[in-house]
């Protein structure tokens, strides 16, 4: 070969050709098993996001071809859509409450699962249970026949206090409080999470500490919540992502409508409507890249508080 | 090259050559003959239409793919499949749509086919001229329908009251018998279904005062005072206690099994008179149709093709597509499965034939529909590309103004101006 000829005799480099002929044969069947994967990737989230980005700088109806329109698109969302600052200060005020308190009940009920009781795992399986339903369609349609003005929440409430509830579901004073709710009752993945990060915390710790005298109350301020601090981290970075993508119970508990009076219009639901029902392909993009951004910039928040607050044993300060 | 493969590796290469080329021809399955339908539905409609597939089927006129959808995810569904290329060959079409669909290229003109493939002699003209979009036919209407209260009939003479002749009557009319019914009624049940957010209700107020929605350019072709009084109306109707509270009218998202009507919460509801088969099955008592109070004198209700059978621009066997269309709207055997439940079918023979053999409730919707005959308007223009998104945006606002967060008049005029802003984007 050409290339070994300009090699004054040390050792002899491989050609290009010759190492990326190598390489294949060496590496080709663990690409072959990563091809489904890449595929997977290239072609099915890599491309559409792709496709998203430039869709969105266009006017696109999905029955005639995209149109350029530039940054329209993005001046309309920052500038004249009412509905969407609707769409925002519903969502914020979703994430706020719901992901602190989903936190909070996650957290608690971990720390008394904790305990070596018996039958412990058959709880910690029952409290994981509306996780597993809860995004599900069938749960939120159960919640619409609870929270409705005939549901079962009302007919406790009457029998017990002679009150006559409204429609908690499609009142607009209460409907995202109902759906936030729903979110807290989904605790079982965070305190999973909380249940393995308790396991980590040394145990003597707490031996040592209650021979100084240490009550549970500070144990918990001054040992439990700083070793658990990258635990919590973790779950507040995903349940943030996560309620700021709420789609599924704003939609089937509000028929798809974000009502009443647009109370329950989540971002992503106003998303979906522009995309689907009023066919602006084009806007819709662009506004699934906003709220890519407003998410990466939440994230980008937490991580950067997180150095005076998140402790990790492995680091001295 | 000094590329070398050794027995195992070319396997493997080979294995997913064969496994992409099938990923590849996955597409391309349909082919062949086959014509593939699509149609929006429920249960009922379901069942019939595909009895009738099958009987094309067996009478030997080749295959045919069915799919269904509810009316929401039909249309995602549809422009989906019309992004990707993938459009069926028979599509149901509605009115509202027609239009944008047709002049966007997506259809199929079906002029050529008249005579040929599809048989539509017996059909009644006026009904055919529904589906001519700039001058050429592209969908046959499956059948006439138009919009209607209906009446809890069970109830109403369980108390003995006697309604007016509803050719006449007006929306006056309506709250005076709403009040003298009112404590008549079981308990829970109010008079009426709250339409404020209804825009065909809205429409059916509008053209009783000589106007309309939509103006055939496209435009809003009413004022914002009567908006002003139809949102006013129905929140006196709220107030007066001849509907039910906001919160509960809200939980009806649009499907019929939520209808205050449906569930005994109200006596009378909006419905389109092709519905009343489904809207029976789901009650005990029986109901029954009227016409709908107009606000002036003009007439409110039109005619209108319920639904249509399109040809998609790309059908692979366009012959074949428009055979199995002409089989639908006038076989004989097709429609002996089919009767009216997509309205009443405009083909002359055809109604002759299937109409002694329908049921009492069937029978109601071809006695209201000869009622209303003499009654209606001409049919309106087809309204513009976005006026879907204005009647979805009705509801949030009347909701604001049921909720008491906002006037009448305030909630009306942000309505109307958010309409035309929605036309000019």
């Amino acid at each position: 070969m050409a290339a070994s000829s300009n090699t004054g005799g040390g050792r002899t480099a491989p050609s290009p050709e010759g190492r990326f002929a190598r390489a294949l044969r060496l590496n080709g069947p663990g690409y072959l098993f990563l091809l489904p994967w890449l595929i997977g990737f290239f072609g099915l989230t890599l491309g559409p996001t792709l496709a998203s980005l430039y869709l969105s700088f266009t006017d696109y109806d999905l029955l005639t071809s995209p149109r350029w329109t530039g940054l329209e698109n993005y001046e309309y969302a920052f500038f004249h859509d009412r509905r969407l600052g609707n769409a925002m200060s519903v969502t914020f005020t979703y994430v706020l409450w719901s992901v602190p308190l989903k936190l909070t009940v996650a957290l608690l009920l971990a720390m008394v699962l904790d305990r070596s009781v018996r039958g412990v795992a058959f709880y910690r399986a029952t409290f994981y249970l509306p996780s597993l339903l809860g995004a599900s369609v069938a749960i939120a349609v159960l919640w619409r026949q609870l929270f409705g003005a005939d549901g079962l929440i009302n007919q406790i409430l009457f029998m017990v206090s002679g009150f006559k509830g409204p429609a908690w579901i499609t009142h607009p004073d209460y409907a995202l409080s109902t759906l936030i709710v729903l979110a807290i009752w989904q605790f079982g993945s965070p305190m999973i999470i909380f249940l393995a990060g308790l396991r980590q915390i040394p145990q003597d710790l707490y031996e040592a500490s209650s021979m100084d005298g240490a009550s549970g109350w500070r144990q918990f301020w001054k040992i439990t919540l700083p070793l658990l601090a990258p635990v919590i981290f973790f779950n507040l970075v995903l349940q943030t992502i996560e309620g700021f993508k709420a789609f599924t119970q704003a939609y089937i508990v509000s028929g798809g409508l974000g009502g009443p009076v647009d109370s329950t219009l989540f971002y992503s639901l106003y998303l979906y409507i522009e995309a689907f029902a009023n066919f602006r392909m084009g806007y819709a993009s662009a506004l699934a890249w906003i709220l890519l951004v407003i998410i990466a910039i939440f994230t980008a928040i937490a991580f950067g508080t997180s150095k005076y607050w998140v402790y990790y044993e492995d680091e001295s300060r | 090259m000094s590329f070398k493969m050794n027995r195992r590796q070319f396997g493997g290469m080979m294995g997913s050559a064969a496994a992409l080329s099938t990923l590849a021809s996955v597409g391309a399955f349909a082919q062949g003959g086959a014509v593939r339908l699509i149609w929006w539905g429920n249960p009922e409609r379901d069942k019939r239409t595909l009895a009738v597939v099958d009987a094309f089927a067996a009478a030997g006129n080749g295959e045919v793919i069915p799919e269904t959808y509810a009316w929401g995810d039909y249309w995602q569904k549809l422009a989906t499949m019309a992004a990707g290329g993938s459009l069926p060959d028979v599509l149901q079409m509605d009115y509202r749509y027609i239009f944008e669909w047709a002049r966007r290229g997506q259809l199929e003109a079906l002029d050529g086919y008249f005579g040929n493939e599809i048989d539509v002699s017996d059909y009644d003209p006026n009904q055919l001229q529904g589906g001519v979009v700039d001058g050429k036919t592209y969908g046959i209407s499956l059948g006439a329908n138009s919009m209607t209260h209906v009446y809890n009939k069970t109830v109403l003479d369980s108390i003995g009251y006697q309604l007016p002749d509803s050719t006449k009557w007006t929306t006056e009319d309506f709250v005076n018998i709403g009040k003298e019914l009112k404590g008549q009624l079981p308990e829970g049940m109010a008079f009426t279904e709250n339409m404020g957010s209804q825009e065909p209700r809205l429409q059916t107020w509008v053209r009783s005062r000589g106007k309309d929605l939509y103006s055939a350019e496209g435009e809003l072709a009413f004022d914002v005072q009567d908006v002003i009084d139809y949102f006013e109306y129905w929140k006196m109707m709220q107030d007066e206690g001849l509907t039910q509270p906001a919160d509960v009218q809200a939980q009806d998202s649009g499907k019929m099994e939520e209808r205050m009507h449906v569930i005994g919460k109200s006596l009378v509801g909006f419905i389109h008179s092709n519905q009343l088969v489904g809207n029976q099955q789901l009650m005990k008592d029986e109901v029954e149709l009227v016409m709908i109070p107009n606000a002036g004198d003009k007439p409110g209700q039109y005619m209108k093709p319920s639904m249509f059978f399109s040809m998609s621009a790309n059908a692979a066997d366009k012959a074949a597509a428009a055979k199995f269309i002409s089989y639908f709207v006038s076989d004989p055997d097709a429609n002996d499965i089919l009767l009216i439940e997509r309205g009443v079918t405009a083909d002359a023979s055809i109604r002759e034939r299937i109409t002694p053999g329908l049921t009492p409730t069937e029978q109601k919707i071809i006695s209201y529909l000869n009622m209303v005959n003499t009654w209606v308007g001409a049919l309106p223009p087809p309204p513009p590309a976005n006026a879907g998104e204005i009647d979805r945006a009705l509801r949030p606002a009347w909701e604001a103004v049921a909720f008491g967060q906002t006037s009448p008049k305030d909630g009306a005029t942000a309505w109307y101006d958010d309409a035309a802003r929605i036309l000019k984007r």
